[in-house]
């Protein structure tokens, strides 16, 4: 290695440890703008003792996110909802990654719970009809990472 | 009833430890808005370091990097996770920097600095004695060595000796070849071994 080389792979390393004192100062400004920003999503109605309501999906869908990774050994990768006529709820897929390990159908089931306790809290009677809502579970990983279920 | 095995091969997470990347991204896809911090603020400092490399103004650099993580924030319910979310990240970031150099000759093959401009600022090697003086003095010298380079050869340069990505993650954020990725890395790996032996 050249003199010049070797100074440019010192100055090379300099800059792989550095941390700009410009990044420290907007950091948290740039993560609280972002969080604040609108994400478009679409309305699904819901129906409390006073009438209907709607509720952003994405909404549903953290909750449900909330809801789901409560549950010991699963986590939710995936949800999406599907809503017929007058935006009522009629589908929802729910993806999870399981630990290893785990008893599949067990902890299906314990998904299937939790989803059904989350969208009736967030959806009102709308959620809790008989068959208003189909609900699916669909165990696509299976992880033996427990940081992935935590 | 089949019975799966209950027995855990898998050793307990250590104390404290974050999750890897991809659990963040589909977590924070789903509106997790504690893993979104955590993706901030692990790739926060890199893309600065990227993007503050790529644009003059520090009033571009912050619009930058607002856009890119409100795009992040508004995209990932669709990351799907073909590139990982530092590849992701970083093409949201060169796509947004990009918008700037719009006021910049368009081929992106032209030095952005003046050569005289750049070897008149490089500070000299022996102009302060002490270690700490000497390491800003370099970092100083790599960053005007690096205005010289053309916006595409700085940003493969950065990526591969800094951020250390593959030629392949390369040119997924450039978008170009990785043939093409070599022949930029070449000629800015070229150009500052040359500008830098102006630093003695």
């Amino acid at each position: 290695m050249t003199d010049n080389q070797d100074v440019l792979a010192q100055a090379t390393q300099l800059l792989r440890q550095h941390t700009d004192a410009g990044w420290t100062a907007i950091s948290a400004d740039i993560l609280h703008r972002a969080l604040r920003a609108f994400r478009p999503s679409a309305p699904v109605r819901g129906r409390h003792e006073l009438g209907d309501f709607f509720i952003a999906s994405d909404v549903v869908v953290a909750r449900l996110r909330q809801a789901i990774d409560a549950v010991p050994n699963a986590a939710a990768s995936r949800i999406t909802c599907t809503t017929g006529q007058h935006q009522q709820l009629t589908t929802v897929t729910i993806q999870i990654v399981a630990a290893y390990g785990t008893h599949l159908i067990t902890l299906a089931q314990h998904v299937h719970a939790a989803a059904t306790r989350s969208l009736a809290n967030e959806l009102g009677e709308l959620a809790t009809a008989h068959d208003a809502i189909h609900t699916h579970v669909h165990i696509g990983d299976v992880t033996d990472d427990p940081r992935d279920v935590l | 009833m089949v019975r799966w095995p209950t027995h855990q091969h898998a050793p307990p997470a250590p104390a404290g430890e974050q999750p890897e990347d991809h659990a963040l991204a589909r977590r924070a896809g789903l509106g997790d808005r504690d893993a979104f911090a955590v993706i901030v603020t692990r790739h926060g400092p890199a893309l600065y370091r990227f993007v503050s490399r790529l644009l003059d103004e520090p009033a571009d650099v912050e619009d930058t990097l607002q856009e890119t993580f409100l795009d992040a924030w508004r995209g990932l319910n669709g990351f799907r996770g073909d590139a990982s979310l530092q590849t992701w990240l970083f093409t949201l970031a060169r796509r947004r920097a990009q918008t700037h150099f719009k006021r910049l000759p368009a081929s992106g093959s032209r030095p952005h600095a003046d050569v005289t401009d750049v070897t008149d600022r490089l500070p000299a090697r022996n102009a302060d004695p002490a270690d700490l003086h000497r390491q800003q003095d370099l970092l100083t010298a790599l960053d005007a060595a690096l205005r010289m380079l053309p916006p595409r050869q700085r940003s493969v340069w950065i990526l591969r000796e800094i951020e250390d990505f593959t030629y392949a993650d390369i040119a997924t954020v450039m978008a170009v070849s990785t043939t093409a990725v070599r022949g930029l890395l070449e000629r800015a790996r070229s150009t500052l071994t040359i500008t830098m032996k102006e630093w003695r």
